[in-house]
């Protein structure tokens, strides 16, 4: 009878005790005292995405996020907060400890190009002011957009440019030039709400700019709009084009990446327009682009086109940064 | 031409020992548990959840690998699932009994079932659902609990051990293949067996149980249906049951007689092996897609292909070889049929071998992490969670798989030549069936090196 009970001891311990010890170190071991942990699963797009996809925390209070993936990598940035997460690898766990300083609507999202739907794949951060408090407060409020500020209809708009440039536009050979730029020119601010083609019109009919042959001019224009742009701004922009741009534009800007052969594109707004990703190394299409219309695009999304917003993850000056680069595409870096 | 190993004192200690079957249970159903509990609380990550990758790449290694290879039912001996419900009917999960009233209604499973088409049919059921369970760690442990409940639900039902004898999905093909085992337990005297008029070895003593596989180990003539419990050898009082060292394979050499559910159950495995290498690593991503969307149309047509090839297509060809084999005189294909079908034993074994070697390897090193954390919860227990993924050995694997199916294909064309002799044929009457051995080696072949 003693070796009965010592099998059936044995037996219960592996079916009773083993399994309470395993759940009982994993409960010991998630322990977070005075911490508010939530367990997010990033699942592919099609599967639900990221699960849950709006936490709410409470600023000044520290919160632990357990970040799992069933499928396949993703990544995860939540801009707002600086975190950026370049790899969740199925099966295993990413922890992320932070504290809120502000109140406020804080968006994340997968920086891994993990499925057709990819860029569907965001969520939110709401952090309120006090414990138990209500909804979110709200970010604080800015000044419109340019591009709403001007009135920019940038679904209507075809931006195509009044005048072709012979040859692609130079920003080096425009900065070799060593001439004085008008004041359009000159002023970010001013320069912003012009097309291209807009200050290339302008310029000729400057008198200041007669002895300046149509190449030079367009040189000139190029070199006008690069020159503010830091190289540090430009290679974050280039680090994020890589990772959220370059699968459906295509490395090189010309609209060819493989993500975005199907997306509609400006087709949808207008049958006429070429369907798919812009390619940014088109003249006739991106002189006629004001940065206050390639800040909105990029800002809002395309409304059907394919085209995702990113307003909610680039700050305003990642917004610039990337309207520069974009037309580095076209004016040479 | 035998040893008998259990001859050697220690062996004999062992195999007699009330210990030996229950501290081999007691083992597995410590990694059973774990793999149900990490199916169904674990990541949903396969690569890194216990359950899959214990289940179908470590034990699934370890059964075609090692133990059906090379000591047979083994695997039945230590397996889990019966277990709880053995120890229920039993009432005790060590010692014998003698007497004791047994926690079971005791019915005899029906004599029209006395067969493996049950199993055949439960294989094919997992089969075809085998690119979802093999891939959900939730699914996989859905599974295996459910086998337990069966298994349980039977041993309360019917009588030792019917589960395993005929219900049990795994238990049908270990059976099949452990014919080409090296080891056998046999008894040494049948004289002996027919003048004990006790017949312990089935009706049981004080020393074990009567043979829970339902047999009478003196008529023993196949592993097939042993499942190694030993429990012969200890209520044999005459010393008459020895587990035998043998010639790989030595219950083939018997070609007659052979009956068509376990001619089935080779086609099966055959075709199953084909498909499965074809699904789970050919190159068709359309196949794995339709194999994984259960329910969708092209489920239905992969659904249809599967059972169609299995049942119709591969037993098809197989009756067409062998009638073509008899020429004039078509009178035996049923029973020319079932015979010669034991050709399927060496073919089916290495092509799974072959199979197995082709994704255990690559695949093997997703045992360190899981062992560190098996739920995927972000363990490190043995410092392993973070090991990359290595495949090992990916070069030498065709060097591997080119001469195990060539020696699968010499050994199933001495069978197809030794059934023609043993049924009176001339020897190129196994010809077409040495056919189609030879093309289904090269399928297979195809499949792996080229």
């Amino acid at each position: 009878m003693k070796r009965e009970w010592f099998a059936l001891s044995v037996v219960l311990v592996v079916a009773v005790l083993f399994p309470a010890m395993l759940f009982g170190y994993q409960a010991w071991r998630s322990r977070a005292p005075g911490m508010q942990v939530i367990d997010v699963v990033a699942r592919l797009p099609e599967e639900g995405g990221f699960v849950p996809d709006r936490l709410r925390l409470v600023a000044g209070e520290p919160a632990r996020l357990r970040l799992t993936s069933p499928d396949v990598v993703h990544g995860l940035t939540i801009p707002g907060l600086g975190i950026d997460i370049e790899t969740i690898e199925p099966g295993r766990v990413v922890t992320i400890d932070l504290t809120p300083a502000a109140p406020g609507r804080y968006a994340f999202a997968c920086t891994r190009w993990c499925g057709v739907d990819h860029w569907r794949m965001r969520g939110v951060i709401e952090v309120t002011g006090v414990a138990g408090g209500g909804t979110a407060s709200a970010m604080p409020t800015a000044e419109p957009p340019l591009y709403q500020q001007l009135g920019l209809d940038i679904d209507a708009m075809r931006h195509e440019t009044h005048v072709m440039p012979e040859v692609q536009p130079s920003a080096a050979r425009g900065a070799a030039l060593e001439v004085s730029l008008p004041p359009d020119l000159a002023a970010a601010n001013r320069r912003r709400a012009l097309a291209p083609t807009d200050a290339f019109a302008q310029s000729r009919a400057e008198a200041a700019m007669t002895s300046l042959s149509d190449r030079d001019l367009w040189d000139l224009v190029a070199w006008a709009w690069l020159r503010d742009t830091q190289p540090e701004a430009l290679e974050r922009a280039e680090r994020l084009y890589a990772r959220d741009c370059a699968a459906c534009h295509g490395p090189e800007g010309r609209g060819d990446g493989s993500a975005g052969q199907d997306l509609p594109g400006m087709q949808k707004m207008d049958p006429a327009m070429p369907a798919g990703p812009a390619d940014f190394t088109a003249a006739a299409r991106m002189l006629g682009a004001s940065d206050a219309l390639l800040q909105g695009k990029l800002l809002r999304g395309g409304m059907g086109t394919g085209m995702p917003e990113f307003g909610s993850l680039y700050t305003s000056e990642e917004q610039w940064a990337m309207v520069a680069y974009l037309r580095g595409f076209l004016f040479g870096r | 031409m035998r040893y008998a190993l259990s001859d050697i004192s220690i062996v004999k200690r062992i195999l007699r020992s009330r210990w030996l079957q229950w501290g081999l249970t007691a083992v597995t159903l410590l990694f059973f548990v774990l793999a149900i509990l990490a199916g169904f609380f674990g990541t949903r990550a396969g690569n890194r959840n216990f359950g899959i990758v214990f289940v179908w790449i470590i034990w699934w290694a370890v059964l075609i690998l090692l133990l059906i290879p090379f000591a047979g039912r083994l695997w039945c001996t230590m397996c889990p699932i019966p277990a709880p419900g053995e120890w229920l009917q039993r009432r005790a999960l060590v010692q014998p009994r003698p007497g004791a009233r047994l926690y079971t209604l005791g019915h005899k499973w029906p004599r029209r079932l006395r067969n493996i088409w049950a199993q055949n049919t439960g294989f094919l059921i997992v089969a075809l659902f085998s690119a979802v369970i093999l891939t959900s760690p939730g699914i996989t442990a859905l599974v295996l609990a459910l086998f337990v409940v069966v298994a349980l639900v039977t041993s309360l039902v019917f009588e030792r051990r019917t589960f395993c004898r005929y219900l049990c999905p795994v238990g049908g093909f270990i059976g099949l293949y452990s014919q080409a085992a090296p080891v056998e337990i046999r008894v040494k005297d049948t004289a002996i067996c027919a003048s004990h008029t006790e017949k312990t070895c089935y009706t049981g003593s004080d020393e074990g149980y009567g043979c829970p596989w339902l047999l009478f180990p003196g008529g023993l003539q196949a592993n097939t249906f042993c499942g190694m419990c030993t429990e012969c050898l200890k209520t044999c009082p005459k010393d008459n049951v020895a587990l035998y060292l043998r010639p790989p394979g030595a219950d083939l050499w018997q070609t007659k007689g052979h009956k068509l559910d376990e001619a089935y159950k080779g086609f099966i495995m055959l075709a199953s092996a084909l498909v499965y290498s074809a699904v789970l690593i050919g190159p068709w991503g359309f196949l794995k897609e339709a194999a994984r969307s259960v329910g969708s149309t092209a489920w239905f047509v992969y659904a249809v292909a599967f059972l169609g090839l299995n049942l119709l297509v591969v037993p098809g060809l197989f009756w067409l070889s062998v009638r073509l084999g008899q020429g004039r005189r078509p009178a035996r294909t049923r029973a020319l049929f079932a015979d010669y079908a034991t050709v399927l034993v060496p073919l089916g074994l290495t092509a799974w071998i072959a199979f197995s070697l082709s994704f255990v390897l690559a695949n093997l090193s997703y045992a360190w992490p899981v062992l560190s954390d098996p739920f995927g919860w972000g363990w490190n227990l043995l410092g392993t969670a973070g090991l990359a993924w290595t495949p090992y050995l990916s070069g030498l694997v065709p060097y591997l798989q080119t001469p195990l199916l060539l020696g699968g294909l010499v050994a199933a064309v001495a069978l197809a030549l030794r059934t023609a002799r043993q049924h009176g044929q001339s020897p190129w009457a196994a010809l077409p069936v040495t056919v189609f051995c030879a093309i289904a080696t090269l399928g297979f072949m195809g499949l792996y090196v080229a």
